[in-house]
Order: structure tokens, then sequence, then C-alpha cells
């Protein structure tokens, strides 16, 4: 089968520094995938790969079926918008949009219709004539987006286009690219060390970490299903509940002290991890529950309450809680895990072992 | 009241209400610093300037009258153009005279409208008649070669300045700018020797290679020729270096932008990195033209030999050793070779200091 | 055809001819696109480059022709420097030259003592006279082209009305050509010329003054009140002396210093330097915030007041008849060598002046910012804050004025031509001179003192290299 673009094995070393360990993926017509990971885990370093800004150590990168190593970035018929949007500051708009067009020795006819196409489709066509010095943050992004729109590529690149914004352009940005790729249907990969940014655009997330896939799949599949323990802790927001315990069998006992037998795929012995989401959590403001924790802080935003609370052995806890309830610091109530909801990680892996559904 | 606002605008300086300071000691050394500082540029400069309008005459007394003062030449019947004297006689009655004789301590003097009345006066009684008259004479002579004056052929020195000065500039700033991005934006093997070579010849003061680069210029066949003054000079590592620490400032996010868009690293170059570096490169356009222009020594060696191949400096020079005494052309030549540069500098000034205080280094 | 000419013929045919073949056919130009094509043209070889070796070809053919020229024009020269400098006679063609080993540089050495030039034979005695004489004009012009660079930016860069006309007025001479400038003060200098008019007039008014009864004590009482004034507005503030006061009040002291000459009274000279050397003292007190800096301000004073009343002042006024000197040409005076570092300084210091103004500049307001808060008088934070920070550039200052002032020529020759006798010849014009000027060209002993020349700048950079590297260290 012929993927419009597929990764094989690629390595990548900048010197003596090994940046990416080996990275196979495929990626189909129309999909919006997201990289999501922390800093520095090669996100960058990946998408200039496919962008041709950097040659791989290693591997094969193909585009439609084709071999690209040795393509220069522009003929791969990608386009790209940058973090700092890489604007050319001493031209207009109008020569932004329309130099990598001349480029191609296009005519003159087809520029100008691509050009406006672009400005209508974003609404930037009053701005035609300034310069990228005259235009705001939301403005230059749009920009930069028009200017690979222009180019009608065969996959858009994005490389954490949004971060240079303030909180509410970039949740407009984040609907408008997402409306984008719905009016446009072109591939698009999307780098992003925003988990919520991932989680709301990609159809499929591709989470990072040193250089390595840890994971790629929907978003709702990472977020229910993750792999290990880190996909569980980057993956939603506030993060997973994490509580250290041992596993004999299918008896897990936590340091926090809870006793339970939990449907184990296989029979495991050693110390595990108890993943379980703030949302999965019951309250019982008299103490009742599995457990009891001492609330530290609380947050009551209306619609949600967050309360965070230690066990008696110090280990933390967060409970989302979709309804209001009065709380006090120091007050202590009782919580309730549902089995259901667990995720066990081994110790040592920090891998998902598996529940029997 | 208005006395008392006059002595406080005057004793403030530049500032708000709240943050003026009085005009302290301070100021006034500054003040005071700048402006002798000021006077000891200008006075040696302007001082040429007026004499350079003056008479012969004047030039050659070295008159120190500011302004061009001669004496009236006046038109006598019947005897020729005459230099006119006033005569006082004892009782203060003053005559518009003119000497028919030698001066003597009793010299003869005939007035002006009766040449025939010869009388004999005391030398201290005749001051000259004298009128301010602009000596055009001193730029025109020799510009328009008249009075013998056609050894200073200021079109063709001219030219030749120009030329030269152009020409290595442009080539100057092209390859220079090429060589700096190579510095600036690649990572190849032996960046870094390229880049210490570089400021190794930064050090290298030319005039230790004189005599060597006469044979290599000579052995190319451009020794007497414009070539040969422009060439040498044009790859200059002042010029690299400045532009490399400008282009560095350039963020290698522009350029693979430009790649994404399907541009030749060359037309990166010259489209992006080019249009960028406007600054520094005006800076460096300003230095070259001053280097070229004023250049003296290198031009002296190779071009001194053909007259028709002389810049304004070599003419001008040639000029006054050749004419040792007449000052009042050498003046004016003078003053019209320093022309076109001050205009350059009023018309630039602020963008020339300003350029090369930011972009530093020579 | 020459040589270069021939090359050049070649290259313009590969490169115009090929070059536009090579575009063509590998791309379509529109018709509008003409200029663009130009463009390609000029930047063939690097667009070539690309094509065939990659992004990696690129940098190579784009430092081509720098290095070509850095190459062929400065480079091998040096090193041809070395073999020209072993050659003897004067052809201008290579291999013509005879090979004669050491003896330029034997010639040039064939002294009794290379400190002593009279004791050389004919070319060791014109290159030692010019080194020397330039080595002494770099250890004075060096040091008084930075200080007053230095001054100047330090002036400029203070918040005062019209900064850009003060910056450009002193950038102006280094726009000027040296021949300009030497005509220019060639025309001042001149025996008759305006200086002497000026100094002749001034110096008989003076003695005009000083010959009016009375004179004597009006001029004790004027300079006294005069000095005590200042004295006094430097001592206004409580705690430390103003350091701008002191500064006037210093100079005050240096020309009662002279004046007064108190050295005389132990029939020594030198008094305009103990003078000089007091004002100075002073000043690096105050504006060090020493604790007895208001102590040494009042002793000062007191000292100042003592000699005050011991001047003659007809007699410090009374010059007598100015007889005109002929600055340029009088020989044994100083002067001509006092007037090329003055014309040098002159010409060349606006040019500093800007480097070290962007220093100045580059030093964030908010440390003097955070200085006053802590209550730093300006004199400690010159010494404390702008000196080290402009370090930096002040040695590239340093080093680039040192270079400059090795080569001096142009000035030199235009001005005095080397003259009065050997006075100010410099070891460039003798290399020129010997190289370019004779009848009978010595290539061979041009470049011998070419490569002693360049031992000296050498040793001189890194010398001072090493000690600015010293001092910025911490
Ligand atoms: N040109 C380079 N030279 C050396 N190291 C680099 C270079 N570019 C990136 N790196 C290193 O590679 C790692 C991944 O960088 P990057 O892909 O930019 O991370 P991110 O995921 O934050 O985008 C970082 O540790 C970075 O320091
Ligand atoms: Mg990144």
């Amino acid at each position: 089968m012929i993927h419009t673009l597929e990764l094989r094995d690629i390595k990548k070393s900048f010197g003596d520094v090994d940046v990416i360990h080996g990275v196979d993926l495929a990626i189909e017509d129309g999909e919006f995938v997201v990289f999501v990971g922390p800093s520095g885990c090669g996100k960058s370093t990946l998408l200039r790969l496919i962008a041709g800004l950097e040659d791989p150590t290693s591997g094969d990168i193909m585009l439609k079926g084709e071999r690209v190593n040795n393509t220069p970035a522009s003929e791969r018929g990608l386009s790209m918008v940058f973090q700092s949007y890489a604007l050319y500051p001493h031209m207009t708009v109008r020569q932004n949009l329309s130099f990598g067009l001349e480029n191609f020795r296009m005519s003159r006819a087809e520029i100008k219709r691509r050009v406006d196409g672009a400005a209508d489709l974003l609404q930037i066509d009053q701005l035609m004539g300034r310069r990228p010095g005259q235009l705001s943050g939301g403005q230059r992004q749009r920009v930069a987006i028009g200017r690979a729109i222009v180019r009608e590529p065969v996959v858009f690149l994005f490389d954490e286009p949004l971060s240079n914004l303030d909180a509410e352009l970039r949740l407009q940005m984040r609907v408008e690219i997402s409306n984008l790729h719905a009016e446009l249907g072109n591939t698009m990969i999307y780098v992003t060390h925003d988990q919520i940014e991932a989680m709301t655009m990609a159809d499929r997330i591709v989470v990072l970490k040193g250089g390595q896939i840890v994971q790629v799949g929907k978003p709702l599949d990472l977020y229910n299903n993750p792999k290990n323990k880190f996909v569980a802790g980057f993956i939603g927001a506030p993060q997973m509940n994490f509580l250290e315990g041992q596993m004999s069998g299918r008896r897990l006992s936590l340091g926090a002290g809870l006793l339970r037998d939990i449907p184990m795929a296989k029979d495991y012995d050693g110390k595990v991890t108890l993943g379980i989401r703030p949302e999965a959590i019951g309250v019982s403001l008299d103490g009742e529950g599995d457990m009891q924790i001492k609330v530290q802080n609380f947050e009551q935003l209306g619609s949600v309450t967050y309360i965070y609370g230690a066990f008696d052995n110090g280990e933390r806890l967060t409970v989302q809680l979709a309804e209001q309830i009065p709380l006090e610091r120091n007050q202590v109530i009782g919580v309730t895990l549902p089995t259901d909801k667990f995720h066990i990680f081994d110790g040592e892996s920090e891998d998902a072992l598996g529940l029997s559904a | 009241m208005a006395e008392g606002r006059l002595t406080t605008f005057l004793g403030r300086t530049a500032g708000n209400k709240d943050t003026a300071e009085r005009f302290g000691i301070a100021d006034f050394l500054a003040y005071g610093y700048l402006l002798f500082g000021v006077l000891i540029i200008l006075v040696p400069v302007l001082w040429t300037l007026f004499s350079s309008v003056k008479p012969e005459r004047a030039v050659d007394s070295f008159d120190t009258r500011i302004l061009p003062i001669a004496q009236v030449e006046t038109e006598v019947d019947g005897i020729g153009p005459k230099s006119e004297w006033i005569y006082t006689d004892d009782n203060g009655n003053q005559k518009r005279v003119f000497k028919a004789g030698p001066t003597r301590r009793e010299t003869d003097v005939a007035p002006i409208d009766d040449p025939d009345a010869v009388i004999k006066v005391p030398r201290t009684q005749l001051t000259p008649s004298e009128e301010i008259r602009v000596a055009t004479e001193n730029y025109l002579d020799p510009l328009l070669k008249r009075n013998g004056q056609d050894t200073f052929t200021f079109g063709i020195y001219l030219f030749n300045s120009v030329f030269v000065t152009v020409a290595a500039t442009l080539i100057t700033l092209l390859i220079n700018a090429m060589a700096a991005f190579a510095l600036s934006k690649y990572r190849f093997r032996g960046r870094l020797t390229f880049t210490i070579l570089i400021i190794a010849t930064l050090l290298i003061p030319s005039s230790i290679i004189l005599v060597s680069l006469f044979f290599v210029v000579w052995s190319f066949g451009i020794f007497g020729s414009l070539w040969g003054v422009i060439i040498p000079a044009a790859a200059t590592p002042t010029g690299v270096f400045l532009l490399r620490q400008y282009m560095l400032t350039i963020p290698d996010e522009l350029l693979e932008a430009a790649r994404m868009d399907a541009a030749s690293e060359w037309r990166i170059f010259w489209r992006i990195v080019m249009p960028l570096s406007l600054p520094a490169l005006s800076v460096l356009a300003i230095l070259s033209v001053i280097w070229r222009w004023n250049d003296f020594l290198w031009p002296l060696i190779v071009l001194i030999s053909d007259p028709a191949k002389h810049t304004i400096q070599l003419g001008l020079t040639q000029y006054a050793g050749e004419f040792d005494s007449d000052f009042h052309y050498i003046l004016a030549m003078t003053v019209v070779s320093l022309i076109p540069i001050t205009l350059v500098f009023v018309w630039l000034q602020r963008f020339i200091t300003t350029g090369i205080a930011t972009t530093g280094l020579k | 055809m020459s040589l270069a000419g021939s090359m050049m013929f070649l290259l313009g045919v590969l490169w115009i001819g090929g070059g536009s073949i090579w575009l063509l056919a590998k791309r379509r130009y529109r018709f509008y696109q003409i200029p663009s094509f130009a463009m390609d043209l000029v930047g063939f070889p690097v667009e070539f480059a690309q094509s065939v070796w990659g992004r990696n070809g690129v940098p190579y053919a784009l430092l081509l022709p720098n290095m070509v020229i850095f190459g062929l024009f400065t480079f091998a020269p040096m090193i041809l420097n070395f073999y020209v400098s072993f050659t003897g006679g004067s052809s201008i063609s290579l291999l013509d030259r005879p090979w004669v080993g050491w003896s330029q540089y034997a010639e040039i050495f064939d002294c009794e003592s290379i400190f002593e030039p009279k004791s050389c034979t004919n070319a060791g005695f014109n290159f030692w006279t010019g080194m020397f004489n330039t080595l002494w004009f770099v250890v004075i012009q060096v040091p008084v082209l930075c200080i007053v660079a230095l001054i100047t930016a330090l002036v400029v860069n203070k918040n005062i009305k019209g900064r850009g006309f003060w910056r450009a007025m002193f950038f102006y001479p280094v726009m000027l050509s040296p021949v300009v400038i030497a005509n220019v003060w060639n025309w001042v200098l001149h025996r008759k010329g305006i200086l002497n008019e000026a100094i002749g007039g001034s110096s008989d008014a003076l003695t005009a003054m000083a010959g009016m009864t009375g004179f004597d004590i009006i001029a004790t009482v004027l300079i006294g009140v005069l000095l005590m004034v200042i004295s006094e507005r430097a001592l206004r503030a409580p705690d430390m002396p103003s350091l701008g006061w002191t500064v006037l009040f210093a100079g005050f002291l240096a020309l009662i210093t002279i004046w007064a000459n108190p050295l005389s009274i132990i029939e020594m000279s030198g008094s305009p330097l103990l003078g000089l050397g007091l004002a100075g003292v002073l000043i690096w007190i105050v504006s060090n915030n020493y604790r007895f800096a208001r102590f040494a301000v009042i002793a000062a004073g007191f000292v100042a007041a003592a000699m005050l009343v011991s001047i003659q002042f007809d007699a410090v006024f009374d010059f007598g008849r100015h007889r005109p000197v002929n600055w340029l040409v009088q020989p044994n005076t100083g002067w001509p060598f006092f007037w090329l570092v003055f014309v040098f300084t002159w010409s060349h210091m606006g040019f500093y002046m800007l480097i070290l103004l962007a220093g100045l500049q580059a030093i964030p307001a908010d440390l003097y910012e955070a200085a006053k808060m802590d209550a730093t008088k300006p004199g400690r934070a010159f010494w404390r804050i702008t000196l080290p920070l402009v370090m930096p550039t002040l040695t590239v200052v340093l080093v680039l004025s040192l270079i400059r002032s090795f080569q001096i020529f142009d000035e030199v020759y235009l001005l005095t031509g080397g003259g009065p006798g050997r006075e100010t010849f410099m070891v460039v014009q003798n290399i020129y001179e010997v190289a370019f000027t004779s009848n009978n060209p010595d290539y061979g002993e041009g470049a011998a003192g070419s490569v002693l020349m360049a031992i000296v700048i050498a040793v001189f950079t890194f010398f001072q290299l090493w000690i600015t590297r010293r001092q910025s260290e911490f």
C-alpha cells in the first residue's frame, strides 16, 4: 500500500549527539497528524527531516511511495509554517505569498489567482500591501499559513505555529486551522508540545520522547489506553494520578493503604504504579470510601472542582468533580477508586500491564 | 518674571520637568570641549575655503582678512588698467590716484581722472583702494585650462576617481557579502579555517606587502591600469567580518522558509539575505567609498607614470608639486576635490555616523 | 594580451556564454523574468555548484571570489615578500632576479649599532632612522589618539543637545583625503599662515596689556577670586567634592603652577609637567572618591593661593614680539613631529570615536541606573562600570590604531616629505623610496625592509594584545 508519507527507521544525529533514534511512521492522505512531546524530544528535527531541511543520518523518507531522501526541500511539494513565522520582513504580504510561486516560474495570472484565493480564504485581503512589521501576531500567523497554502502542497508542515500567540488568539487559530483542514482536505503534520492542541486538532497523535515514538493513535485511544506511564501522564489535564504499589499475582497493595484484586490479563509480581485519572475518582465529604485524603488545596471553577489532596504517606492525589461541593483546607474526605478505571504500569519499564476487559 | 523663566530655560538640559537637571558644570565643560574641538576641525577647512576665493595677490601676500579683498583695477584713459590708490593729503582730502612711477619714499602718482597731472607724494600717504571681489579665476583657470593652467585635467581625474571608487565598491560589496553569507549561514568543513584566515588578514597591514604586491600586479598585467588599483583591495577582511557579524543576526528560519519556497541558494542570497543586510551593506559601501576615494599610496605606485590614469588625489598632488608657489590655484583645486566628499557627507552624515557606530568595527 | 586580460576574457566567455546556455537549458524563463535571469547569470557559479554538489557545494562557491583575491593579492604577496627580499637587482621579472641570500638584510644590519643609525651604511641608516621615527611616532600617537577618542566619545555620549551634529563634525575629517588634509594644514601652518598670525596677534595684545600699570595687582585679584569661587563650588556638596568643578579647579592649578614655576627655586625646569601632574593626581583622587578627596582639594587650594601671590603677572604675560615659526620646516624644534601627531589625530580620531561610541552605547543604561540607586558618583561609575565594560572595544581601537599608525605614510609624505632632515622620515616612506622612486629601484631591499617591519608590527600587536588580555581577564 502506498502511503502519503512514510518514515522508515529514520535516525538523525548532530555530530556525536543522537537526536532521533529510529522512527517508523506512515501517514495517510488527508490525515491531520500531530507530533507531540516535551521540549527537546526531537519533534522539530523530525519535521525538518520530512521537510528536507535536514538530511537523515540513516533511514528512508517516502513521499507517495517515492524515496525523497535526496530530493531538495523545494522539490518535495511540501510547505511549512514556522514557529517564528519566518515572514520575509522586507517584502509586503503579497510579495511574501508570491515569492515561492515565482521561484517555480509560474505565470503571473496563476500567481495572482492563487494568492488572491489564499488571501480570501484567510481574510487577509486588506493586508496585502503591508509588511510583516506592520501586522499583529494573529495576522502574521495567517500570512504564514497563507504562504503555505498558495503552494498547494501535498503535505502541510506546522512547527508550533501557535506558541507565539496569546491564549485567546491561540484558541481562535486552533479552530481556524482545524476548519482549514476540513476545507482543504490536505494532509497536515503539526508539531506542538501542548497536549490540548494535540487532543483537539489531531486525527492521529504521535507521542515522541527522547527521539523515539512512544505511541501513535487517535486522541481518545491515547487517553483511554496509554501504552505507558509517560503517555498516560502526558495526555490529559489535570495529569493522571500515579500511586506506588506492589503487585503479587493479581493482588494490588498500594503504599497509601489499599488492597484490591485486579482483573489482570496475566499474573504479575513486583513493583507497579497505579494510574487513575482525576475525574474517575469519587468523593464523599463524610470520609466514607476506599481511602481518605487530607485536602491541601482546591479550585472551584463552577462547572468543575479540583481537589488537591494527600494521603498519610505523602502521596498526592488530584480529583476532578463535575459538581460544586463545600470544602475547607485540611478537611479529611473519603475517595472511591473504581477498579475499572485503573491503569497498571510496570514499576521498572513503566509499560502498561494489560487488564482483562 | 520673564527673566526668571529665561534663566530656567537656559539652565535646563533635555528631559522632562522632573528629570531635567540644571545646566551644571559638567555640561559646561562638555559643551566647551565640543565647541573647542569643532573649531579646531572647522577653522582650517573654512580658512582654506575662504582663502581659495581670494585674488592671487591677496593669497601671495598672506592677507589674513577673511573676506576676499582685492585692490581696485581701473581703466585709465590712454594708459590701460592700473591699480587704484587713495592719496590722503595733509588736509585730510582724499583722491583716487594711480602710480605713475616706481614706488619710492616720494612716489609719482596721477589722479585717475587726470592722468597727466603727475605729482610727487610721500609713500606713507598712499593706501590701496580696495573692494571685495570673489576670485573665480582661481577655479576657472585650471578647470577651463585658461592662462596656461592646462595640467590639471579635472575631468579625467574625476572620471578615474569615480570609476575606481564605484567599481571597487560594487565588487567589494558583492564578493564580501557572498563570503560573509557562506561563513555565517552554512555549516561546512573548513568554515573555521576560512574565518580564521580572514581575521588574520584583518591584522596584515597593506603596506608590508607593497613591494611583492607590485610584482603580482605587474605580472598580471594590470600595473598602470585602473584595475590594478581596484582588484587587489576588493576583498576586504573588514567587509567580510562586518557583514558576517550582521548576517548572523538574520534568523535561519527565514532561509529555511525560502528553501521551502523553492528558492535556490543564490536566489536566497540575492532576494533575502542581501536586502536584509542593507544596513551593514551600506556601512561597508560608505567605508569602501571613503577608502577608495582617499586612497593614495597604492595608486601613487601603480598609476603615477600615466597622467591620464591619475585619480583626483594624484592629480592634486602632482599639481601642487608643479606649481609650488601658485597657492591660489592649489587652494582652489583642494576645495574642488574636497567638495564631492563633503556633499556626500552632508547629505548622508546622520546615516553614516549612526551606521558605523551601530555596525561597529573597522 | 596580458595574463590578467586573457584570463578575464576566458572567464567572461565561460561565465556569460556557458552560464546562459546552462541556465536556459535548465529553466524556463518568462519574458518578464529577464531581470531574474540576469541575476541568476551573475550567480551562475553558485547555481552550478548547487546543482552539481547540492547545498554542500554552495559555501565554497560563495567563498571562491573573495578567497581568490585574498590568495593572489594578500597571501601570495606575503610569501613572495620573503623571496623578493632574498633577490637583488632591479629587474621586475621575478625570474631575472639573482638570488643574493641574506645580503639585503646584511646591508640593513651593517651598523656598529642599529640604535645609532648614523653608524650604518646608507641602506641601514635610512631604514633604522625610519624605523625609530616610526616607533617613536607610534608610542606617542596611539595613546594620544585613544585618549582623545575616548574623551570625545564620552562627551558625545552624554545627554547633550545636537548629538548628531557633534558626532558628525568630529567624523568629518575622516572623510577627507590625505592630500586635501596636507594642503589645508600646509596652508594653515605656513610661516606667514593664519596660525602664526593669530599667535602673533594675541601675544602682542597680551604684551600690551601686561605693560599697563596695575595689571599685576588686577590679575592677581581676579584670578584669586576665580579660584575661590571655583574651589567653593567644588567643595559645596557636603560629602564628596564635585568632579566637574574639580576638573576646572585642576586646570587652574596647573596654569598657576606653570606660571609660578616653583621648581626654578631649586634651579630645575619642568614646572609645566609638575603642574599637569598635580592636576591629574587631583582629578584622579576625586574621581575615585577617596576619603581624603575633600582634604586634597582644600590643600591644593592653599598651595594654589601661595603660588598665586608669588606670580609676577606682568612678566608672565609679556611675550615680547612673536617671531613666526616655520612649523613644518624648522629643524631641531620638534614642531614638525608635533604637527604630524596633531594632524594625524585630527584626521583619524573621528573614526575611533565612533567605534568607542558604539561600545559605550552597548553598555546597558540600567547599569548606570542601578549605580545611581547605590549613590555611585559619576567618577566612580566611570572607573568601575564604563571603563571595564568598554575595555574590549578599547582593545580593538588600540590594535587598529597601532596598525594604522605603524603604516603612516600619506600624511608625512605630503606634509613634510620626511623632513626637516630626516626628522619625520618614516619606515614606509623608506620602503616606498627604495623600491619605487629611485632610478635604480632596489626591490629586494624594500622587501627586506617590509619583512622587518612586519616582524616589528607583529611583536607590538601581540605585546599589546597580551597586556590588554591580562587586564580584562577579571
Ligand atoms: N542543529 C543542531 N545541532 C545540534 N543539536 C541540535 C540541532 N538542532 C536540534 N538539536 C538538538 O536536538 C534535540 C531536539 O531538538 P528539537 O527537534 O528542536 O526539539 P523540539 O522537540 O523541542 O522541537 C535538542 O536536544 C537539540 O538541542
Ligand atoms: Mg521545536
